[in-house]
């Protein structure tokens, strides 16, 4: 296309928004209030579909017209206790599935997003006989998804790049975890295999001084800095503790040496080893040799990808006393672990000793409120949080499942918009934008699998981020990480804003533009978009309305997509749009068309971007 | 909610130094413009090009020794894992030097730069506080930076080169704030090919992010491959699949645009988020209007790998070709590679990342030679960290001080500039055994972090006096430019 027509289509733009600007004139940018703001309480559920939708939002990957039907009959308390008792949904079992139903396809890190997808937007999934194969755990899995984005472990790592038994299995953990205990948690993480590689933890080795050998450190030092207490001591509230105005740090070299010791003598679990599957892991005390370096797994899915780590306690430090954390009440003295326990013994009381530091309360609030509500929560609510992990209310510490709640059905979370209207909320990932979508608009493909977050480009390289596909161990965002300008100014963080690089300013709405432009139910629009694995949405539902009511269309998209939060400005400028698009030119097309249009400007805009 | 450590007005007097005194000469606005004006107005064209390895490279294993005492010491440290056949002998200038050091196998490339006067070794390059000796640091008596040995920490010291203000922007971003006003065109000073880094956040001037995918192809200008250029939105009519819009509808484009830009019109937002989000729009859409107009059609003659590394300088030098269009005089490039973090697998690992970097490196001093422009693009690297002396069998630890390389023609090449370290293994029982060991297998840097970033600047164009402001601890250390630069 010619620069030219293009500059004269921009200048046609800029008229044409001057005079949208002119008649939006004096609408307020702000979500009009008559919408959902209620002083009832959280005990009395939702009050409206409004607040329904905005739990929802938080709690899910999106609400669709019936998830906030559902609510608004059961309540806060009745669908987060049908959410703890739902069915688990986990990954592996897809992957078995496809290897024996697609032998002549490529089984490869892109199927493990397509059982992802499937989960988290709650698809029928094919690799299952009905009449249960739709995942119904959608708080679940929203968990799990928050604490992949903690507990990292990624296809970036050259070996889990090729191996999607291990994330997958990795991933089914942290589900299987989610509203357990931290502390069960803690330990699942640190024994996974996945994790053993992702952070070399595993076949580590005690130290030897002749071969200049020392523990490896990575894992001691990341479990700390980002899995459990941090870098800094904090206050109940979350803030950093400070003496004399310096901030204090959690641990120094010696307790990441302390803690390197402990996790040393951890290999391969032995179920299925053998002569004629793999190499068992073993060292043969009287005979000198062992296979510590040399056993494992040989196929993808051999069951060690997937079973907690084993000790080989040849190769476990039980000479040195190894310094571990200090802070009043710790059970250790000084904080020392004193030489001789086997590498289990070690590993527990290590882990004990990092679960009841008094930081991982604050820690994990802030991670969680974070990833499911706000990116700015106050102290206040920092603490409120931190006290339910210190004590669920029956004596327990580490109960996640007392966490989520208490994140969830705090004031601040229900109400937090309107009690800090300028800064409360967060910027929506752009995976999340991309389930709420798929949920709101009832995609579905038409074989069953989900293909559609396996592109080219990959999709990391165009929205910036993937399940498990982080360029490191700290996540594709760090939690304090400040857009530069106003946000960075005012003191505030917006972890999200890392990866809103000016690539994905354009490939995000670009991806969008694609889904809702060619892949809609009974399109042919595009290259696959008839695709067995290409998620279809259904913008035939709205299609009529669309037609004839545009503005009940906008007000309908605002419910299901904003909670009832886009403002009188917006609206306008989207009905302007809307009634640009006639009939003349679309004929029977234009409600599907108008359905298009709405869709990406709000996918797209400022105000749907951040979630409040 | 971060609590606010810094008051907002003291922000703002500092933001345009990243931190620098209240107190320093140039601590209020009206001086800070100033300055900026008065940094206006370069003749010619220079680039600073900063190659990140993320993870922490081991330097131990990448400028190795060929014979004498290093060499013993070397192959008693590392076992294993040295490097014992195919060096790529360094042959430095009289009086460059040790002459018993060569490169990884996997780097011809770059130990030919060197031995042809276009590259030169910065040695033991570390996060310092202040110069400190082996006993400094056991016996705890000088302050060393917070947090060594952990890459996010040891990263941004690296980028910001303040291990005092774990708050304090880039230092890329920092010389950007002062020089931007020198550039005529609107585009950014700081472009960015490998996503959003803390060494060119600055206060006042934004990076902006370019997708190097299938650059090094484009390049090539074969016609199977597409053109590079920065994406734009289809939406609005000018972007991949903008084809899909109906153009029996003669308005969709003007229409799409008017209702997108109404949206995001920059300040009107309520909401302080949605601003941000907003004002990345606006800006991300006007820069990439400008750099695609002046990247249309254009290629090089050079040759890149189609790696990683080579994508993305591929497209610095497109980039770099099209400066004049762009009205730039002054640029800041930021690429970054990772996999760095040999914890195990080193022997392979190392190889492919080395063989990446040395070719990518060898064809972009080329292309810049090509340009035209060679003796005014300087490249140079960094990681967070060297990494330890002492292995973990089949990899190293977190380390502190780090070799890097400084590449263009404008370097004093062919030379090392710092001593290089004992490699002698370390005895608990004499501290002696190697005076640059922390007492653990990690190197203390002897050249701080902020000495190699100052002779850097000072080569770019920043005066004497702005290089003390952006650099407030360079005093500490016995000099302020460490003699790389012509």
């Amino acid at each position: 296309m010619a620069i030219g027509s293009w500059m004269r289509r921009g200048l046609a733009a800029v008229v044409a928004s001057l005079s949208i600007a002119a008649s939006a004139q004096g609408l307020s940018h702000w979500p009009d209030a008559g919408f959902g703001d209620s002083f009832d309480g959280v005990s009395g559920g939702p009050a409206s579909d409004n607040e329904a939708a905005r739990f929802l939002a938080q709690a899910t990957f999106g609400p669709s017209p019936n998830d906030i039907a559902h609510l608004r009959s059961v309540g806060y308390t009745g669908w987060l206790n049908e959410q703890f008792a739902a069915p688990v949904s986990t990954q592996t079992h897809y992957l078995d599935w496809f290897l024996v139903a697609f032998p002549d396809d490529y089984l490869s890190d892109d199927t493990r997003l397509e059982v992802w997808a499937i989960n988290s937007v709650g698809t029928v999934d094919p690799s299952r006989p009905p009449p249960n194969n739709v995942a119904t755990d959608q708080l679940r899995q929203r968990i799990a998804f928050a604490l992949s984005e903690i507990f990292v472990v990624s296809n970036s790592n050259g070996t889990l790049a090729y191996e999607p038994w291990a994330l997958a299995s990795f991933y089914d953990m942290l589900a299987g975890d989610a509203f357990g205990n931290y502390r069960t948690l803690l330990e699942d993480v640190s024994k996974h295999p996945a994790m053993g590689i992702f952070l070399s933890s595993i076949q580590n080795q005690k130290a030897d001084a002749t071969q200049n050998i020392h523990p490896d450190e990575n894992y001691a030092r990341e479990v700390m800095q980002l899995f459990s207490i941090g870098l800094k001591q904090l206050n109940a509230d979350g803030t950093p503790v400070l003496v004399g105005g310096q901030e204090v740090p959690t641990y120094d070299q010696t307790t990441v040496r302390g803690f390197a010791a402990v996790f040393t003598g951890w290999d391969w679990n032995n179920t299925g080893c053998g002569d004629t599957t793999y190499t068992c892991c073993m060292y043969n005390e009287d005979e000198g040799w062992g296979t510590y370096f040399w056993c494992g797994p040989s196929n993808y899915n051999d069951p060690p990808w997937m079973l907690p780590m084993e000790p080989v306690e040849h190769y476990h430090d039980n000479t040195s006393d190894k310094q571990l954390l200090v802070y009043p009440g710790v059970a250790l003295p000084g904080g020392v672990l004193v030489h001789g326990g086997d590498a289990q013994t070690e590993m527990t009381h290590a882990l004990d000793n990092i679960f009841n530091h008094p930081n991982v309360g604050p820690f994990i609030a802030m991670r969680l409120i974070e990833r499911l509500v706000t990116s700015n929560p106050t102290p206040a609510y920092v603490q409120r949080v931190a006290q339910v992990f210190d004590n669920n209310g029956s004596g327990v510490r580490g109960d996640l499942k007392a966490v989520v709640k208490a994140i969830l059905l705090d004031p601040e979370a229900r109400y937090g918009q309107w009690q800090l209207p300028d800064t409360f909320g967060k910027l929506r990932e752009p995976l999340l934008k991309i389930t709420q979508m798929w949920r709101a608009m009832e995609a579905r493909s038409t074989g069953g699998r989900i293909g559609t977050l396996a592109p080219w480009p990959p999709i990391e390289e165009q929205i910036g981020q993937a399940p498990q596909r982080s360029p490191t161990v700290f996540n594709f965002f760090k939690p304090d990480f400040e857009q530069p300008g106003e946000v960075e100014q005012r003191g505030l963080v917006s972890p999200e804003f890392q990866i809103l690089t000016d690539t994905a300013v354009v490939a995000t709405p670009n991806y969008f533009f694609h889904e809702v432009f060619c892949d809609y139910t009974g399109s042919t629009n595009c290259w696959a978009s008839d695709d067995p694995t290409t998620m279809q949405m259904n913008e035939d539902r709205d299609a009529a309305l669309a037609a004839t009511d545009p503005a009940g269309l906008v007000d309908k998209y605002s419910a299901l997509f904003m909670s009832g939060q886009m403002s009188p400005f917006m609206r306008d400028v989207l009905i302007t749009r809307l009634n640009q698009l006639t009939e003349d030119n679309y004929g029977q097309d234009l409600g599907r068309t108008r359905v298009q249009h709405a869709l990406y400007l709000i996918l797209n805009s400022p105000e749907y971007s951040i979630q409040k | 909610m971060h609590v606010n450590r810094r008051e907002f007005l003291r922000k703002s007097i500092c933001a345009a130094l990243g931190g620098a005194s209240l107190y320093s000469a140039i601590g209020s606005l009206k001086l800070i413009g100033a300055a900026a004006a008065a940094q206006r107005g370069f003749s010619d064209y220079k680039a600073l090009v900063c190659v990140f390895m993320y993870g922490g490279n081991d330097s131990f294993n990448t400028i190795v020794p060929m014979s004498g005492t290093d060499l013993t010491n070397y192959l008693a440290s590392r076992g294993d894992l040295a490097i014992t056949t195919g060096q790529q002998a360094l042959t430095p200038v009289a009086g460059g030097g040790p002459t018993n050091y060569g490169l990884h196998p996997a780097m011809p490339e770059l130990a030919g730069l060197f031995n042809s006067g276009k590259a030169a070794i910065v040695a033991n390059v570390g996060s310092l506080l202040y110069p400190t000796t082996q006993s400094d640091y056991q016996d705890g008596t000088v302050p060393t930076p917070a947090q060594l040995f952990s890459h996010d920490d040891q990263t941004n010291q690296w980028m910001t080169s303040r291990p005092d203000d774990a708050n304090a922007n880039g230092w890329g971003g920092r010389i950007a704030d002062l020089l931007y006003a020198s550039n005529t065109g609107q585009v950014p000073m700081s472009i960015t090919v490998s996503g959003q880094n803390r060494f060119q956040r600055g206060g006042t001037v934004n990076q902006f992010s370019v997708n190097s995918w299938g650059a090094s192809c484009a390049a090539s200008g074969d016609p199977d491959c597409g053109p590079f250029s920065v994406t734009t939105m289809s939406y609005l009519g000018d972007g991949p699949e903008s084809w899909l819009l109906p153009w029996q509808d003669q308005n969709v484009v003007a229409d799409d645009m008017a209702a997108y830009n109404a949206l995001i019109q920059s300040g009107t937002q309520a909401h302080v988020l949605e601003r941000a989000f907003a004002d990345s729009a606006t800006r991300t859409i006007a820069n990439s209007t400008l750099i695609n107009t002046a990247l249309n059609g254009v290629t090089l003659a050079t040759a890149f790998p189609d790696t990683d590394l080579g994508n993305q300088l591929a497209a610095v030098a497109m980039l770099i070709k099209v400066r004049q269009a762009l009205g730039m005089s002054r640029q800041i490039y930021f690429v970054a590679v990772g996999n760095y973090d040999t914890h195990g697998t080193q022997l392979v690992d190392q190889n492919d990342n080395l063989t990446e970097l040395s070719q990518g490196l060898a064809a972009f001093y080329n292309a810049t030679v090509e340009l035209g422009i060679a003796d005014g693009v300087t490249t140079f690297t960094a990681s967070d960290f060297g990494r330890s002396l002492a292995v973990n069998a089949d990899g190293t630890d977190h380390g502190w001080g780090g070799h890097h390389f400084v590449l263009g023609g404008g370097v004093r090449g062919q030379r090392f500039y710092g001593a290089m370290p004992s490699l002698a293994q370390y005895d608990d029982n004499n501290p002696n055994s190697n005076p640059d060991d922390t007492g653990y297998g990690q190197i203390i840097p002897k050249q701080a972090v902020d000495q190699y970033a100052a002779t850097l600047a000072s080569w770019f164009g920043v005066d004497a006096s702005s290089v003390n402001d952006i650099f407030p601890n360079l005093g500490r250390f016995p000099s302020s430019d460490l003699g790389f630069m012509n």
